[in-house]
């Protein structure tokens, strides 16, 4: 198998608590315990894990928005925690982050074209084909209207807010890009739209995504593999359907048993009816 | 009013029920002529998604609607008018018939008294006479019932020495301890972990065969509402889409907006419809 394009190996991050420890000294919190995980090009790894389990925290260090406490990350065969000015500038336009609220991380002050050719000005890359056109192109592919380039993130709605963080994302034509609970606020017709956009932006580009979410039902949708967090550690990883079809941990088989659940019997009548709807319509069409 | 009719008379009618506010632009009615029953010790569930007057709705019936709102239409609980009461009077159906778990539970408790003293006060408030070692017996047995362990101890401990989920069991030991008619939950394990979640859940399911109450979830996530509900409201934009019984509304939906919700239902054991079918254009 080819080389990963990302490896993380023994990850460790430790926060300091402070006067909670013996005698009142500093207490140091493990939020990350021992992670080692690999995101391969083009495929879809899926960290899972309930709130306090270390994912985002995960995430932020291999976006090296926070440093590590121990371990190594690779990224295309270089070690990210040695980069330094311009190569550390050139990681941060190969990794990309979209965040679950998409109003609290776009600047609300400035328009879509500002927002969306910052990380090349950041990088002072020229933009390609000009800021205005460069912006239309980007806006199309993630399925916004281009003439709206001059407006502000609060005239958009929520899941038209997140389609603007992903052109942000794109704008650099990133190899990784870390969606950190990048659906979870979104309304389930929006969420589902959001994620076909995401895959079908992945099949036409070839990056890679590292999935972070809490809801397993949207991981399914999306993951290659998928890897389970629980207090700081990684408790399983595996392809998507063996994780999901024969679960080998015992967290993990909780967390799937206690996922609610529509009636598998309910959906199979459902598309049956739809069935017979379509029939009688083209029947009386 | 003999006992046949009693039984054949629903829990909870609500009919013609709309909620408007006026601003700037003029007048805007976010819940708009809904009708609905709820049987005695039925549950319903009214899903939608955000803006869909679900929450408005649930705070129209416990007449808890923000200031500048108007309500109109009849809300009838076991025969009783509710929209022609007086404040004093809603306060005591608030109190004595109708309970609300909210989605937030460490908002709706006040941070600076024990847990004990908020279940123990929110009683005594509506049950005169009550000394306060009786209400505290109370407190600690509705404390137990919602499974809360070692409940006589954590009875003086203060909300932020409770998780997340044990604050919520702990707002739902407080509608217990009145004995409600009918419990509101609005959204009540959102803000949970998925495991908790599941024993909230088996909680307020257990309550209802226990007490009989009658429950009304508010919620935007269908999976959770299938499991729960007996029948089905589904709003948007303030509209009422459709209703029934729940099996109804999952194997044959009638609206076009409820089979696009379904569709788009994120399913653990299966991809969704909207992916599926990859010639759906996405909106914009």
């Amino acid at each position: 198998m080819s080389e990963p394009l990302l490896r993380a190996t023994n990850l460790v991050k430790e926060f300091t608590i402070r006067g909670t420890g013996l005698l009142g000294r500093a207490a140091r919190l493990r939020a990350v315990d021992d992670v080692s995980l690999e995101v391969r090009t083009g495929e879809t790894l899926a960290l899972v894990g309930e709130s306090g389990s270390g994912k985002s925290t995960t995430a932020r260090l291999i976006a090296r928005l926070i440093d590590t406490t121990g371990g190594a990350i690779e990224f295309a065969g270089r070690e990210v925690h040695a980069l330094t000015g311009k190569d550390l500038h050139a990681y941060r336009g190969e990794v990309q982050v979209v965040f679950q609220d998409p109003y609290s991380s776009l600047n609300p002050k400035h328009t879509v074209e500002r927002i969306v050719t910052a990380p090349l000005i950041y990088q002072k890359r020229p933009v390609p084909g000009g800021a205005r056109a460069f912006t239309r192109e980007l806006m199309e592919r993630v399925g916004l209207n281009p003439d709206h380039s001059a407006r502000f993130p609060a005239q958009f709605s929520g899941g038209q807010a997140q389609r603007i963080g992903i052109a942000r994302a794109l704008a650099v034509s990133p190899k990784l890009i870390i969606a950190d609970e990048a659906v979870s606020a979104l309304d389930v017709s929006v969420q589902a739209q959001v994620i076909n956009l995401l895959r079908r932006l992945q099949d036409e580009e070839g990056f890679s995504y590292l999935f972070i979410a809490h809801d397993l039902a949207v991981v399914r949708q999306i993951a290659t593999r998928v890897a389970v967090m629980n207090e700081g550690r990684i408790v399983e990883t595996g392809d998507r359907d063996q994780v999901f079809g024969d679960p080998q941990d015992p967290y993990t088989r909780k967390l799937l048993a206690a996922v609610p659940r529509i009636r598998p019997e309910w959906d199979a009548a459902r598309r049956r009816n739809e069935r017979a709807r379509r029939e009688r319509q083209e029947a009386g069409a | 009013m003999s006992t046949a009719t009693r039984d054949e008379q629903p829990l909870l009618r609500v009919r013609d029920l709309t909620v408007g506010f006026t601003t700037a632009a003029g007048e805007t009615n976010v819940v708009k002529h809904l009708d609905f029953d709820l049987a005695r010790g039925g549950a319903l569930g009214i899903v939608g998604e955000s803006g869909s007057g679900k929450s408005m709705t649930s705070l129209a019936v416990m007449g808890l609607l923000p200031k500048g709102a108007k309500r109109t239409g009849s809300i009838e609980l076991d025969g009783t008018e509710l929209t022609t009461l007086r404040e004093r009077q809603m306060q005591a159906v608030r109190g004595d018939r109708i309970a609300m778990v909210f989605q937030d539970p460490l908002s709706s408790l006040n941070p600076y008294y024990t847990v004990g003293t908020q279940i123990m006060e929110a009683y005594r408030s509506h049950r005169t006479g009550v000394t306060r070692r009786a209400a505290r017996k109370i407190a600690i047995e509705a404390m137990e019932r919602v499974h809360i362990k070692d409940a006589a101890r954590r009875v003086d401990h203060y909300p932020h020495q409770f998780s997340g989920g044990m604050r919520q069991r702990v707002m739902i030991a407080m509608t217990l301890s009145m004995e409600p008619d009918l419990i509101i939950a609005d959204e009540p394990t959102t803000a949970l972990d998925v495991t908790v979640q599941a024993q909230i859940l088996d909680l307020l399911a257990e309550i209802r065969r226990d007490t009989g109450a009658g429950l009304i979830l508010i919620t935007h996530d269908l999976a959770v509402v299938s499991e729960v509900a007996d029948h089905i409201v589904v709003m948007r934009d303030g509209d009422l889409v459709e209703q029934g019984p729940a099996e109804r509304i999952f194997c044959d939906p009638q609206a076009d907006y409820t089979r696009m919700l379904l569709d788009a239902v994120p399913r653990i054991d299966d991809e969704i419809g909207l992916l599926r079918t990859t010639s759906t254009e996405e909106t914009r």
